[in-house]
């Protein structure tokens, strides 16, 4: 009888269990929701209050959307801008980290809050000397300009991370391979990196949300030439009103492709955001 | 293959403003195909030494030569050597084929099918050729240690390193792997150099042992020439299971006295340590009887503190009647003694080792058979590297 009841109790217990869970990922994921059913309500539905949650979903937001070059324009600018700027956080980050893990470096505490003091300001602090660095330079309304502005808001957490995630990867790995007759730079590429790939993929899907998002420095540092994704958008909120439809639309076309991404590397995220300490070796 | 030499090695780590001497002038010849055992307590330079051999660390001065090269200046990718680590560093990343057939790619121009072929033959010797698909993360650790050393023999290198190969398995697979590592040496001929703290591990293994501490070499030999005649206390101390009691004691003619002892030396004996009086007496427990009745006036009387039966032997812990001090004696299993009991023990004097205290220097050591006596000498003769 107690082994029924035993049994009975965990069955209730699990149930119970996915029933908060539920609950959960029904709050988390509510505001995506909204925009999804915001993004397929006429003009009309959108605005009506109280909300309608049931209506006749259309697509003419999308369609309006796919039909304006200048969307397709800023989405090319955005996929320009964000994966140049994380292929070079990347390049600069990942090498600089294994550096500062590896080699003896003078104050090397007082280096990595250096790097970290580069997220410190916030961005409206140092938006105008930006600006007119960027004037000087003749960066302003350039996607190079913006790729740099979006690595050096990236930099800091591909190195703080990274240097985390090499200093869990033994130094015995990189000794081993070079007595095998590896050079540093094969241990390093052959050894160290795959073993550091689930880091990486982390920090590369951080540096590119960082940088799809990124909504200041664009709206300050981007003209007609450069308007990323989120910049257009923006356009959307006029000083009389809001096209709600077409927004939503926009947001969810801009979330996608995070999604998806996310999708796909799953399984490395989980390792990659425990810093390496779960690395078995 | 190829010997080793090292040339008044010195390795000076600088920290915070000041400095350490990890490895201070030491001088070595690895013979061609020996298995030498550095052996020493943490601290004592032996993994900095054989770092050194291996170029993953650089000696502040002296030369290392491995076979006729000096190779000071060498990266260890151009030593010709085979490390085994103490955490195996197996690569995460590739399975257990990639990782043996690793350094074959990377130091030689073998093509894929030879690679295969001598990866083949080395698991097979390792008993691991159902393992080569798998990954690291699948294996034990016996199962790693296994890859780890065909890793190692598959390069066919000129030497050996291997850096505490043994200290993450558990006591077990460790006396299997220990007597395996043994058998592969001898069947390769692979110079070896071979760190440990464990001194079983040293004694067991080693064609020729050295000693180690505070970075200096305290004494190279067999092991039976470490066991039975020490060049200093260090070494008295540190080989032998457990470790050899010492007395401090004062020189009075041919009478040492001194924490609770009163022990006549013979004439012979005393004429070792004639000119001397802070000595250091020392004896083995193995050789220390205890008995319920004083036989001689040398035996010492005490109080059985505690007894740990092991087996065939117990090992008891005796304190002095006069002074309270603490040694160990080892006696068969079966001969009975009680916690509280007063006991005589009987130290025999060809037992006895005789040490200066100050410098720690042996002047007397115990006396050993003749045919013990022709194996010690003739393996000391056989090369005669030790400073």
């Amino acid at each position: 009888m107690s082994a029924i009841s035993t049994d009975r109790r965990r069955q209730l217990k699990e149930v119970g269990r996915h029933v908060v869970l539920f609950g959960w990922l029904l709050f988390a994921l509510f505001p995506f929701l909204w925009i999804l059913s915001m993004s397929l309500k006429s003009t009309a539905d959108a605005l009506a209050m109280p909300p309608e949650w049931i209506f006749v979903p259309t697509f003419e937001n999308y369609i309006e959307l796919m039909r304006d070059p200048e969307f397709a324009y800023a989405l090319g600018n955005s996929f320009l801008v964000v994966g140049g700027s994380v292929l070079i956080v990347l390049l600069i980050g990942i090498p600089g980290a294994y550096a500062i893990s590896r080699y003896d470096i003078p104050a090397e505490r007082d280096v990595m809050i250096w790097i970290l003091s580069s997220r410190m300001l916030p961005p409206v602090a140092v938006i105008v000397p930006f600006f007119i660095l960027y004037n000087r330079l003749g960066l302003l309304d350039t996607r190079i300009g913006l790729t740099f502005m979006l690595t050096t808001i990236n930099i800091a957490i591909v190195v703080w991370v990274m240097k985390a995630f090499f200093d869990g990867i033994p130094v015995a790995l990189e000794e081993a391979a070079m007595v095998d007759g590896a050079t540093r730079f094969q241990a390093f590429r052959k050894v160290v990196l795959p073993a550091a790939l689930p880091g990486i993929i982390a920090v590369a899907i951080i540096s590119f949300i960082f940088g799809w998002i990124e909504l200041v420095f664009s709206l300050v540092l981007t003209g007609t030439e450069t308007r990323t994704a989120p910049i257009y958008m923006y356009q959307f909120i006029g000083s009389r009103q809001i096209d709600w439809g077409m927004l939503a639309a926009a947001s969810s076309v801009l979330v996608m492709p995070i999604v998806l991404f996310l999708i796909l590397v799953n399984k490395y995220l989980a390792a990659g955001l425990s810093f390496g300490v779960a690395l078995k070796e | 293959m190829a010997g080793v030499t090292l040339d008044s090695v010195r390795k000076v780590f600088s920290s915070g403003g000041g400095e350490i001497t990890a490895v201070d002038d030491v001088d070595l010849e690895v013979r061609d195909g020996e298995f030498l055992v550095l052996v020493g307590p943490s601290g004592s330079g032996k993994s900095t030494l054989l770092r050194m051999i291996a170029g993953l660390e650089q000696q502040t001065s002296g030369d290392i030569v491995i076979g006729d090269e000096v190779v000071n200046d060498y990266k260890p990718r151009r030593r010709d050597i085979a490390m085994v680590f103490q955490s195996y560093a197996l690569y995460p990343n590739m399975t257990v084929r990639e990782n043996m057939s690793f350094g074959l790619k990377m130091s030689t121009d073998l093509s894929d099918e030879e690679v295969n072929e001598k990866v083949n033959d080395a698991a097979e010797v390792m008993g691991i050729d159902d393992l080569l698909d798998n990954n690291p993360g699948q294996l034990s650790g016996g199962e790693k240690q296994r890859v780890a050393l065909g890793r190692a023999t598959v390069r066919d290198p000129n030497v050996f390193l291997m850096d505490e190969p043994l200290s993450n398995l558990d006591a077990k697979l460790r006396t299997v792997m220990r007597t395996e590592i043994n058998r592969l040496q001898e069947q390769l001929g692979v110079t070896t150099v071979y760190v440990t703290h464990d001194q079983t591990e040293a004694m067991t293994m080693s064609d020729r042992l050295v000693i180690l501490n505070e970075g200096k070499v305290q004494q190279v030999g067999t092991p039976l020439e470490c066991f039975y005649k020490p060049t200093n206390r260090f070494v008295a101390g540190f080989i032998g299971s457990p470790s050899m009691n010492f007395f401090a004691v004062e020189a009075e003619n041919r009478t040492l006295r001194g924490e609770g002892l009163a022990y006549e030396l013979s004439a012979a004996t005393a004429e070792d340590v004639a000119g001397h009086t802070a000595l250091t007496f020392g004896v083995r427990p193995e050789d220390v009887s205890v008995k319920s009745a004083s036989g001689s006036s040398n035996d010492i009387e005490c109080t059985v503190d505690v007894v740990e039966p092991m087996g065939s032997v117990k090992y008891v812990y005796l304190r002095t009647a006069e002074t309270d001090r603490e040694f160990v004696a080892e006696i068969d299993g079966q001969q009975p003694i009680e916690t509280g009991d007063t006991v005589h023990a009987h130290i025999p004097e060809q037992a006895v080792y005789l040490f200066d205290r100050e410098t720690g220097t042996a002047l007397h050591h115990r006396s050993v058979s003749e045919d013990a006596e022709m194996e010690i000498s003739a393996a000391t003769e056989g090369g005669a590297a030790d400073s």
